[in-house]
């Protein structure tokens, strides 16, 4: 009953019937949901609060599984395999597929511990090499110029806007495929959300994005695809342009023009 | 009279009432602490720290054994309740959660903060000095390590819950693995909190006299063997301030000047780590 679109490109992950139950609840959060995410594209999800959007992107990495008891079914396929079963490497899939968060969560440490951070996790000692790769991933988030002279600060000292560049930066050091944003810019400021949106395009070219958003412009300015969900189902899947201007479900046109959310 | 004038009324007793209290809550600590500087200050010589325990009568008498045996004494509680207190409090923050196990400990552990410390040199006696058949400073250590674990325990449990979980699940975002995310993100996050439990525990001990009575009981000299009768401040100013000799009640004033103050600076500095950590 969802409408989803043909994707012609490569896919970047494929969902197929994939079914999500927080522990201790009765019924699914996400029901039955079946979606492509394109390669090199942006994927905005869409939809009113508790619809799972959230959930969904938080199950691209497995992050809910910091979290005894909720259970997945179904299948994401991520590199030609199932990403959801027992044994796959949640360390390797997680460098693998990043994430940035809806508060900035700059660590307790230098602006440059920071960005090094996952980059010795994986094992990279060497200071040239940390150096000339915390330099490019800050320059990538287009930050290097307002750091570049405090590296060894403290990164709380940082504005709200610059710590999630910081994020940014931080997430695309360890040269992810996918990269998830969790409503990247709702504690942000307009000028600071700007700068994180044309962040977010320019990126593109680099990695896939799937942005969860709030913020409906925000679908519409920065993503080639939107997805929008409703109670735990995703009701329609096109290219942004169509969501927005020609969308096929009634549900989806009432969505965007305010009838209800 | 107007509503308004009544309810002005009011306010004003009420006003008058608490800061009344307040004044004589604060007099008497002040009183405390004057009374325990001039006495103090006046009993302070410098043969006090080098001078051991003497007979009473010739004033010879010095307080270096106590205050190295102190020392000692607390030094090996916090070897061993510092690290055992910060790891539960991980345990219970970090994997136990609000698990039933967690919670047990969090109950336990309250109960046992508030359990009287003399309670804990009785079982201390109990479990080692009677089979060992003699006090010693391992049982004295042993007893102010009891009753610090609870203290740090519990603040190490609420100062890394008060880490944001987000900080916890960016890092394991980036994937890191469960010890790397405590030791170098959660622990970092929680730093000045955690060592200011430290400090409050160490102050909380270094003031106990109970635990010690019949632990490490005490030594007129110079003894840095643990397995000995170990003598410290808090046991020295009991037994010299109750003492009938006049030069006794002097050392008994200067250790409990010096112990104060010890602990009254620990304390500072641990309510400041506490002030920087909230003033970011």
């Amino acid at each position: 009953m969802a409408t989803i679109i043909e994707i012609t490109e490569p896919k970047a992950l494929e969902v197929k019937d994939f079914e999500f139950t927080y522990a201790k609840a009765d019924a699914p959060s996400i029901k039955k949901l079946s979606m492509p995410i394109a390669r090199h594209n942006i994927t905005a999800l869409i939809g009113p609060s508790g619809c799972g959007k959230t959930t969904l992107l938080r199950s691209f990495n497995r992050i809910h599984d910091l979290y005894p008891g909720n259970k997945y079914e179904g299948e994401i396929i991520f590199k030609d395999r199932n990403i959801l079963t027992s044994k796959e490497d949640l360390i390797k899939l997680r460098i693998q597929i990043g994430m940035i968060f809806q508060k900035p969560t700059a660590f307790p440490m230098s602006i440059f511990d920071n960005v090094a951070y996952g980059m010795r996790l994986q094992g990279i000692k060497n200071k040239t090499e940390l150096q000339g790769r915390v330099e490019k991933a800050l320059q990538d988030a287009a930050i290097w110029g307002e750091v570049k002279d405090r590296l060894k600060h403290d990164a709380n000292g940082l504005s709200g806007g610059q710590q999630q560049r910081l994020c940014i930066a931080r997430a695309i050091a360890v040269e992810p495929e996918v990269l998830l944003f969790d409503e990247p810019t709702s504690a942000l400021d307009p000028i600071s959300t700007g700068g994180i949106e044309e962040l977010i395009v320019e990126l593109r070219e680099r990695v896939s994005i799937i942005i969860v958003t709030h913020n409906m412009q925000q679908a519409a300015r920065v993503s080639d695809y939107t997805g929008f969900m409703y109670l735990g189902e995703l009701i329609e899947l096109g290219r942004t342009e169509e969501i927005f201007v020609t969308p096929r479900e009634r549900l989806t046109e009432e969505y965007i023009t305010g009838k209800f959310g | 009279m107007t509503h308004t004038q009544k309810r002005i009324l009011i306010n004003d007793i009420v006003m008058a009432l608490s800061t009344l209290s307040a004044i004589i809550g604060i007099s008497f600590l002040l009183w405390i602490l004057g009374i325990l500087v001039t006495n103090g200050l006046e009993a302070l010589s410098t043969t006090i720290f080098t001078a051991e325990g003497a007979p009473p009568g010739n004033g010879e008498g010095g307080l270096k054994h106590a205050l190295i045996g102190q020392l000692i004494l607390v030094s090996y509680a916090a070897l061993f309740g510092v690290p055992l207190g910060i790891l539960a409090g991980t345990y219970l923050s970090e994997y136990g959660l609000k698990s039933k196990m967690a919670e047990t400990i969090r109950d336990i552990s309250d109960i046992m903060m508030s359990a009287p410390s003399i309670v804990i040199g009785a079982f201390v006696y109990a479990i080692v000095v009677a089979p060992m058949g003699h006090f010693s400073g391992w049982a004295g250590s042993i007893a102010l390590a009891i009753i610090m674990i609870p203290i740090i325990l519990r603040t190490t449990d609420d100062m890394l819950q008060l880490v944001p979980s987000t900080l916890r699940e960016a890092a394991f975002a980036l994937g890191a693995p469960k010890y790397k995310v405590i030791i170098q993100v959660v622990y970092r996050g929680a730093k000045a909190g955690i060592l200011t439990g430290v400090l409050l525990g160490v102050a909380r001990v270094a003031g106990e006299t109970a635990p010690l009575l019949f632990t490490s009981f005490n030594d007129n000299f110079l003894n840095t063997n643990m397995n000995e009768p170990m003598a410290s401040l808090t046991v020295t100013i009991y037994n010299y301030a109750t003492s009938p000799y006049e030069d006794w009640q002097q050392l008994g004033w200067a250790a409990a000047f010096i112990l104060s103050m010890f602990i009254l600076t620990l304390n500072i500095i641990g309510r400041l780590f506490l002030l920087k950590r909230k003033g970011r």
